[in-house]
């Protein structure tokens, strides 16, 4: 039986936009593990402001529309509101690398068990196109009439820098590919970031098609020395190399909610802090 | 009978701890204190000094005019000389100089001996912090050097000591908080340091985030999820957290903002007190929806303010502000034992977990859908507004305002906050009533009632521009023209406040 995580709101992206199949991909994931157990009441998710987030509004689940930039706040607030919810970030490049960036750093010191989805289409797409950390240098943009200056951020090598516990990255168009590896961050303990690269049909057309470029590495466990290697094959100005795609880096660390007897005892007890006897 | 001994030294040398014990063992006597605070923001070095009022009756303030000076170095003396009274007190620390760390105690030993307390009960005092051969003689090294100069006869008062940090985390406490979340600042600090020492004991979590942007958008993450939640910050934390306190406004999920002021603009005086930010109490964050700001005045109304805050954001889905400063939160009060019952409070609202639930920061249905059009957004905004009414009647209930001094008097001062206690005490024996403000939003309607009848009308506060004033100008077209107004960064003395007071024509 497939679930019914569809929602009666119209979709508002633009025809053919890569995040429809975000969507999809997701909806895929979340079946497979309601038909593995999960309650599909338990799971909460949490989306910034750009075009990512109006994912919001299609996934029949609960969630918070939260502020730019501060999905992982929001995501880490309400894990620690309720650790027994399996909560989902949903959010944009310029929602996380730029406006939140401070967020993105220390989740993997924290480690909660929740999971990240970046979708990055190297564009402020929104607000029409203005740069973000990860766009390539040389782009023209209304806001940045001379070309981008600034070396684009890899977000893989930060996240594992900063000691994020599952590191992956996906193409929006690979529906079967990024279900799973969605599944596969959301059953990861602790805290999980999935990039996804998309592209945006309207804006910073120029990175855009570049797929032929990707390809799937193994699943394996790396050393952060090996892992941070692979994610320098690609360094998301477009010029050259290879883009990998798959699971980078893969840790079992101790989650937030482990660390805290007050959290691990609502766990354990499966109660939220509402049903606590004080 | 009351005293205002000054304690001062170096940072790091134990001036909190001589005021400490000695309040300890002068509260169980059954005599008031009050302990000013007064230190910059250096860890080690620079002069600090406290001021502990000792009465036997009532006192929520202290004085400038000093009966004793306990001096752990010569700076002191030197500073402070010029406050002392004629027939008043020095101990000086050079004869101790070689007990070292245990310097504090021999002073301590010596002060309690010139208050005229037997010795045991300040031994037993500082035995509850640490138990060592050397307290003893420490305490005897002192003791002996004074005369009595003061009987101080034991009391029948039941009274604790507590600041006003100490008092919000035991309002926080009885609401049945489940998550603290805050970033370290002076001087909010206190309530979560102290709520951290408790959570364990207390079932519930102490959570120090990345940034103030970040507490305060996961408190409201937590308080989805069906948490019971506060945070807390001063002025410049308050300002980060300004975006999500608007959250609050469209997503309507329950908040309580504990914002303790210090002078500003910019990093200001970090240690010092002001009440310069009710206007960012009552104004931040951008759109127009409800909210609440109470500032409670001493500690037994911020434990029950606070209760109060928590019972109203629960029960209206909505943000309620305490307001306080550095005065209030780590000035130490007496406090009778016996406190009012907390309020029940209830949860109504659906929760994650149990069912789908919607919240968002885009104007929304009630599913929590996005919608953008007109009717919606008018059907929204005034619902917000319908929102506020019920708050402001459900408020009525509480004391938005209390009176204090001759209650038929025509001379009225209003004042809010932590002026409370230095008010209160200078007009002890004048012809004035004081009227204190603890709703600052939504505002008593009694206020401008209480304005027409009095014949002369001052205005008190602890910052530059009188915002109290302006508010009140605001919502009763009535200015109050004569003002006093202290912005150095210190409280006010309730003497110096009394000359003040009496110079208003």
């Amino acid at each position: 039986m497939k679930e019914n995580l569809r929602t009666k709101n119209a979709i508002t992206w633009c025809p053919s936009c890569p995040n429809n199949m975000i969507l999809e991909s997701t909806k895929r994931a979340l079946t497979n593990l309601i038909k593995q157990g999960r309650k599909k009441e338990n799971f909460a998710i949490a989306t910034g402001i750009g075009c990512h987030g109006k994912i919001f509004d299609y996934l029949n689940v609960s969630g918070f529309y939260g502020l730019h930039g501060r999905v992982l706040p929001t995501a880490l607030g309400i894990k620690l509101g309720n650790p027994n919810l399996t909560v989902l970030g949903f959010a944009g490049d310029g929602d996380t690398y730029s406006e939140g960036i401070g967020h993105f750093i220390s989740m993997g010191r924290y480690n909660p068990n929740i999971t990240l989805i970046v979708h990055d289409n190297q564009s402020f797409s929104l607000t029409t196109g203005q740069a973000t950390p990860t766009s390539q240098q040389g782009y023209k943009t209304k806001s940045e009439p001379l070309g981008e200056f600034n070396l684009p951020l890899n977000p893989i090598k930060l996240a594992i820098s900063s000691g994020a516990t599952f590191v992956a990255r996906c193409n929006a168009r690979d529906i079967n590919h990024t279900s799973k590896i969605i599944e596969q961050a959301i059953k990861h303990k602790g805290f999980s970031f999935v990039e996804i690269l998309q592209d945006c049909i309207i804006f910073n057309l120029k990175i855009n098609n570049k797929d032929k470029l990707m390809y799937k590495i193994p699943t394996k466990n790396r050393k952060i020395k090996e892992a941070l290697s692979l994610a320098d094959e690609w360094d998301y100005n477009l010029r050259k190399g290879k883009i990998p795609l798959g699971i980078f880096y893969q840790e079992k660390r101790k989650t937030l909610e482990e660390k805290w007897p007050q959290l691990s005892y609502l766990q354990k007890k499966k109660i939220s802090w509402k049903d606590l006897k004080k | 009978m009351r005293l205002n001994i000054l304690i001062g030294g170096k940072a790091g040398q134990g001036i909190n701890f001589i005021s400490e014990v000695i309040s300890k063992t002068v509260t169980n006597h059954g005599y008031f204190t009050f302990n000013y605070r007064d230190y910059s923001s250096v860890i080690r070095g620079a002069h600090n000094f406290n001021i502990l009022s000792i009465s036997d009756e009532k006192i929520e303030s202290h004085e400038s005019h000093l009966d004793g000076i306990i001096a752990m170095d010569e700076n002191t003396i030197k500073i402070h000389k010029k406050e002392l009274k004629k027939n008043g007190f020095i101990i000086n620390s050079k004869k101790f100089i070689d007990l070292k760390k245990n310097l504090n105690i021999a002073l301590s030993g010596a002060l309690i001996k010139i208050l005229g307390i037997d010795k045991e009960f300040l031994i037993n005092e500082i035995r509850k912090k640490f138990d060592n051969e050397d307290v003893l003689k420490s305490v005897e090294r002192g003791y002996i050097t004074q005369e009595n100069k003061f009987k101080l006869k034991k009391l029948k008062n039941d009274l604790k000591i507590m600041s006003g940090s100490k008092a919000i985390a035991k309002g926080a406490i009885n609401s049945k908080i489940d998550i603290y979340f805050a970033y370290p600042m002076t001087p909010a600090t206190g309530v979560l340091n102290e709520l951290a020492s408790k959570q364990i004991k207390n079932n519930y979590l102490v959570f120090q985030n990345e940034n103030e942007i970040a507490v305060a958008n996961a408190a409201l993450g937590a308080s989805f999820s069906g948490a019971r939640v506060m945070i807390g910050t001063s002025g410049g934390g308050f300002d980060l957290m300004a975006e999500a306190l608007s959250l609050q406004g469209i997503t309507e999920l329950p908040l309580v903002v504990y914002l303790a002021s210090r002078p500003g603009p910019g990093t200001g005086l970090p240690t010092y007190t002001s009440q310069g930010d009710l206007n960012l109490a009552l104004r931040s964050g951008h759109g127009e929806f409800p909210r609440v700001v109470i500032a409670p005045g001493n500690p037994k109304e911020s434990i029950e303010k606070t209760n109060e805050a928590f019972y109203l954001s629960q029960k209206f889905n909505s943000l309620s502000i305490i307001l306080s400063d550095k005065h209030l939160a780590e000035s130490e009060f007496s406090l009778n034992k016996n406190i009012k019952n907390p309020l029940s409070i209830k949860m109504e609202r659906k929760i994650p977990g149990k069912t789908i639930v919607k919240a968002s920061s885009y104007e929304h249905d009630q599913f929590g859908n996005t919608i953008e059009d007109a009717k919606t957004t008018i059907e929204n905004a005034n619902k917000r507004i319908e929102k506020y009414k019920s708050i402001k009647k459900e408020c009525e209930k509480f004391e938005m305002i209390k009176i204090h001094g001759k209650k038929n008097s025509k001379n009225l001062i209003i004042g809010w906050g932590s002026t409370r206690g230095a008010i209160i005490d200078a007009i002890k024996d004048l012809d004035f009533k004081f009227l204190q403000v603890i709703y600052l939003k939504p505002l008593s309607n009694k206020i401008k009632k209480e304005i027409q009848n009095a014949k002369k009308v001052i205005l008190i506060e602890n910052n530059l521009t009188g915002q109290l004033g302006r508010l009140i100008r605001e919502k009763t077209g009535i200015k109050i023209e004569n003002r006093i107004l202290k912005y150095d960064g210190r409280p006010f003395y309730s003497d110096e406040l009394k000359k003040e007071i009496l110079k208003v024509k």
